[in-house]
């Protein structure tokens, strides 16, 4: 096999060419390009709280007035900031943090409301499927010859490429704990390479007839796959490679697996990844849900940033906390257990590090957390103020398939310069 | 158990003995007897097929004339046999010299080389592809290659235009542009509309029946597949949008905000087109299956119209270019829509398809995007396209009138392989350009192989996958798995690493390909067995050096058939259509 591989003239032809020339090494893993930790170039990790979480019983508290709701409000570590008593270690990072307390966006169902905060746009407007962020930061910060794919999603699918098309769809990895789906290989590393082997000489074959463009980047696209299976940054996919000392920080649970894989990633070089953490629906038995799964943010959301301060990756790192829309203000009482509903109209997000300005609220919301009194962000003035702050100019206009000329964030977009 | 029965049939396909796999139908009603029809039709080309065999031998010109009688007692035959789909009204024949003339007149004016015949095996890949979204068996592969049948490409032709497989890939392409998920959409089924469409493509319907019965379509899924294209798009402006993207070959969803920066259409023309879907209501949940019953249509025009956006306008109902029809209160608008819409006189109607099958069929338009027709956009071949939407027009809108004309082209039949002076073509169809397969017909191809995905197989249906919607198949994941998403090219290979790591690593192919590989392989010949690999795998009898060093190569390795077979379905020839 070993001849027929010394004569792949084929692989000029690819962008990748990643086997090289030197064939002894070519299923050791190869020499990987320096990891580019703590480098200029600004990384996202979006934290998609899934369903809405009640604003009033998390980041924007209304203790004390009718419909409060259960939970005390404690200090930060950010003077006059208050959060809620179920986030205590997250309360001790707030001065990395900004509050985004006046969101009101409109959409209050689930689908197109996740679609409208992902994207930026409404779903459907115009004919066209929207990028959602995470290809939107693929395109404009990723790096094209990284071994490891510039958008990662962890846990449910998310939202992809749109119109950006498949370069930047994300890899979603199902289960942190499991790592990438079929990224080892199914027989053993001698017989995948005699395989290998064959297909090398069958592309050749195939392309020397044909000099098919679509065959060359069949043939980038398994090279790519090969690489990331050899490569030392596929690494970041192992969370067994993690020392356990750092692994327990992060506590236990799928949302804390997501969290540690996320900075894995990050420190690898991987612009963007979404961890993705569900059961924020609470239409019914609110207090008791929110109470959890607060406890299951805290530790992960906590040991996530003193991570990445720790390692010097938090300026250039920001970490967002969001869900689709908030919770209403007044409790229901349909069920046996109070709860609140789906409310676009007034709510919050947070966000970390990534070189904000730290340590303020921004925004406001009257005394029921009903309605914006103060710097209202809409869905289009979110996506530019995260573009912003990731160093991606949101004015930018992207073209579809067709040559339709569509701004990053839609028209109109104010990002909130308070952040900067 | 299905597995074991498709390598077992799989198996019998090999040696020659057993039919193709997609013929493996379940024995219901239709299905028995349309089968017993295709056997019918294949006995009589059989007989046509010996009839021209002889006369052949005599002269060239009474070849010729052999060639038109087979093709007369062929047609005679499918309207005594009362064949699914009709006798076409129209002959193909001066439609397919048109289209060779008009392509090398353009070709010589921009002195580029055509590149020459596809050889046999290339062929019928290519067509098995392009007419039924599967590649052919081996069995299939090698009769068709091993053929002395002057005629045997036009018989081929005839054959897969009239069995079943054709309406089940017209299926596949119309189910996917006429429904696409989004939230709104997400409990509704989209197999009545498959199925649907199936029964209509084989059932001979024409287009513009067919556009009318689904544009009109009222009731709910289960009476009334049709109704599923309304309860999928939900809206009247999207309905603007779709409609006349698909049926009108034009994009006017930029009108929908504001008038089109460079057409000159208006807005107020948009939504005069969409005042005919104005009266449309949707009955039950659309978002949630558990609630309520079949969602379905009507067109009572009671209550209000849902999901309208903000940038509605409330306009006359006017036909695009076209003037403002009188329908009384009470009257449905739809009717009128469609009859204006499939019209012979709306030019854009045959035109659309016209444009889309020479897309679907080349990998590239005679204006592109094929479905974003506007006088801004220059057709490569303008006199060409107006031929091919007259003439189907002509033909009574056949479906099959059109893929008749094209596949018996020397222009569709050149080889993929490019020739000094051709190779940076891709409009002028110098050579054919290759395409990359959609899901389906991955999907379709690699379990035409393998067989179905068995126990051992990671990617088998999910009933939790989606509980709003009921279970999910097998073929439905790999679908959405290997969806490359909006914007994509036929001629572009887009999957991507996640993609490429399920194709090598995945026990369905890199476990099976051993297991088949052994069924396959059983009691041959080194030789044999690595001719049936490539057959089975690409259509084609492997090249004497490729046997050489692949004979070398199992004499030395324990799985080596699994290995090649492996890598045949991992390649750029098994997946790119060429």
């Amino acid at each position: 096999m070993f001849d027929i591989l010394r004569r792949r003239d084929f692989l000029r032809y690819s962008s990748v060419g990643l086997l090289g020339t030197s064939l002894s090494g070519w299923l050791a893993p190869l020499a990987a390009r320096a990891a580019e930790t703590g480098a200029k170039t600004k990384s996202c990790i979006l934290l998609w709280m899934d369903g809405g979480p009640s604003h009033k019983d998390t980041f924007d508290m209304k203790p004390g007035t009718k419909d409060g709701g259960d939970f005390k409000p404690i200090k930060t570590s950010a003077p006059g900031i208050e959060i809620s008593e179920h986030l205590p270690n997250v309360a001790k990072l707030m001065q990395h943090a900004a509050i985004l307390r006046g969101m009101s966006t409109g959409e209050g169902a689930h689908g197109r409301a996740k679609v409208y905060m992902h994207t930026g746009y409404k779903e459907g407007i115009g004919g066209l499927v929207y990028p959602s962020l995470g290809a939107i930061v693929s395109k404009e910060l990723g790096k094209t010859d990284f071994p490891l794919p510039n958008f990662v999603t962890v846990g449910n699918r998310s939202y992809g490429a749109g119109f950006l098309g498949p370069k930047h769809q994300p890899l979603n990895v199902a289960d942190a704990a499991r790592g990438v789906e079929s990224l080892k290989s199914a027989v053993s590393e001698s017989q995948f390479a005699n395989r290998f082997g064959l297909l090398e000489e069958m592309e050749a074959g195939f392309f020397k007839q044909y000099q098919a463009g679509a065959s060359v980047d069949h043939r980038t696209t398994y090279e790519r796959a090969l690489r990331l299976m050899q490569s030392k940054e596929a690494k970041a996919f192992d969370l067994d490679k993690e020392p356990t000392a750092n692994k327990e920080k992060y506590g236990s649970g799928r949302f804390a697996e997501g969290c540690l894989l996320a900075r894995r990633l990050i420190e690898t070089g991987v612009p963007f990844v979404e961890v993705n953490l569900g059961g924020w629906d609470t239409h019914q038995n609110n207090f008791e849900r929110v109470k959890q799964l607060s406890g299951q943010i805290d530790t992960p959301m906590s040991a996530l940033i003193t991570d990445l301060k720790e390692r010097g990756l938090l300026d250039s790192t920001l970490v967002v906390w969001m869900g689709e829309f908030g919770r209403t203000p007044k409790i229901n009482t349909r069920g046996d257990k109070p709860g609140r509903d789906h409310y676009p109209k007034a709510w919050s997000t947070v966000l970390f590090g990534g070189g904000i300005k730290g340590g303020q609220a921004i925004g406001k919301t009257d005394v029921e957390g009903a309605t914006v009194t103060e710097r209202p962000v809409n869905a289009v003035d979110f996506m530019a103020t995260v573009c912003k702050a990731l160093g991606v100019d949101y004015k930018k206009m992207n073209e579809t398939p067709i040559g339709r000329p569509i701004g990053i964030a839609d028209r109109g977009a104010k990002p909130v310069e308070q952040l900067f | 158990m299905t597995r074991i029965r498709c390598l077992l049939v799989l198996t019998a396909a090999l040696v020659g003995v057993g039919s193709m796999l997609a013929d493996d139908a379940k024995p219901t009603d239709p299905k028995a007897i349309r089968k017993a029809r295709q056997e019918a039709r294949q006995k009589a080309a059989a007989e046509a097929e010996a009839k021209t065999k002889a006369e052949a031998d005599a002269k060239a010109k009474a070849e010729a004339e052999a060639k038109a009688k087979a093709d007369a007692e062929a047609k005679k035959k499918a309207e005594t046999a009362k064949s699914t789909p009709a006798t076409p009204k129209l002959d193909h024949q001066p439609l397919t010299k048109k289209i060779d003339d008009e392509i090398t007149k353009r070709l010589t004016a921009e002195k580029v080389p055509a590149s020459p015949k596809a050889d046999d095996a290339e062929f019928v890949r290519r067509l098995y592809l392009d007419l039924t979204g599967v590649i052919p068996g081996a069995a299939k592969a090698a009769e068709f290659i091993d053929s002395k049948d002057a005629n045997k490409r036009a018989q081929l032709i005839d054959e897969l235009l009239a069995g079943p497989a054709f309406g089940k890939h017209q299926a596949d392409i119309w189910d996917n542009l006429l429904f696409q998920r989004t939230t709104d959409n997400r409990a509704v089924k989209k197999d009545p509309l498959t199925e649907w469409l199936e029964q209509k493509f084989n059932d001979g319907t024409t287009w513009d029946t067919l556009v009318t019965e689904i544009l009109t379509s009222t009731g709910n899924q289960e009476e009334n597949g049709a109704s599923t294209y309304f309860l999928a798009t939900l809206s009247a402006d999207k309905m603007v949008d779709s409609t006349s993207k698909l049926f009108m070959g034009i994009k006017m969803e930029c009108a929908q905000c504001h008038n089109h920066p460079f057409t000159g259409w208006k807005q107020n023309e948009y939504w005069g087109m969409a005042q005919f879907f104005m009266k449309v209501r949707v009955q039950g949940n659309t978002k949630n299956a558990k609630n309520g019953a079949t969602p379905g249509v009507t067109e009572s025009g009671q209550g209000r119209q849902r999901n309208l956006p903000e940038s509605a306008k409330a306009v006359p109902a006017k036909f695009f270019k076209g003037e403002e029809p009188k329908v009384g209160r009470a009257e449905p608008m739809r009717p009128v829509l469609a009859k204006w819409l499939t019209s012979p006189d709306n030019k854009y109607f045959s035109r659309a398809w016209a444009n889309r099958v020479w897309g679907q069929m080349f990998g590239s338009g005679i204006i592109n995007p094929i479905d974003d027709m506007h006088d801004e956009r220059v057709p490569s071949h303008p006199e060409l396209l107006q031929d091919l939407a007259k003439q189907f027009a002509a033909s009574g809108f056949d479906v099959r009138f059109l893929y008749r004309a094209v596949c018996n082209s020397e222009t569709y039949q050149r080889t993929s392989k490019p020739v000094a002076g051709n190779e940076k073509d891709a409009t002028l169809f110098s050579h054919m350009n290759i395409k990359a397969f959609t899901p389906e017909q991955l999907y379709d191809s690699l379990i035409a192989v393998l067989g179905e995905p068995g126990r051992d197989a990671r990617n088998r249906p999910n009933a939790a996958a989606n509980a709003k919607r009921g279970p999910v198949s097998a073929r439905e994941q790999f679908v959405a798995f290997f969806d490359p998403g909006e914007g994509t090219k036929s001629t572009d290979y887009d999957a991507g690493i996640p993609q490429a790591l399920r194709m090598m690593n995945n026990a369905f192919t890199a476990r099976n390909s051993g297991n088949v590989a052994r069924e396959i392989t059983k009691g041959t010949s080194k030789e044999q067995a690595i001719e049936k690999l490539y057959l089975a795998a690409v259509a084609r009898r492997p090249t004497s050096e490729e046997m050489k060093k692949l004979t070398a190569y199992v004499a030395k390795n324990t799985d080596g058939y699994g290995d090649i077979l492996w890598a045949l379905l991992n390649s750029s020839e098994f997946t790119l259509n060429h």
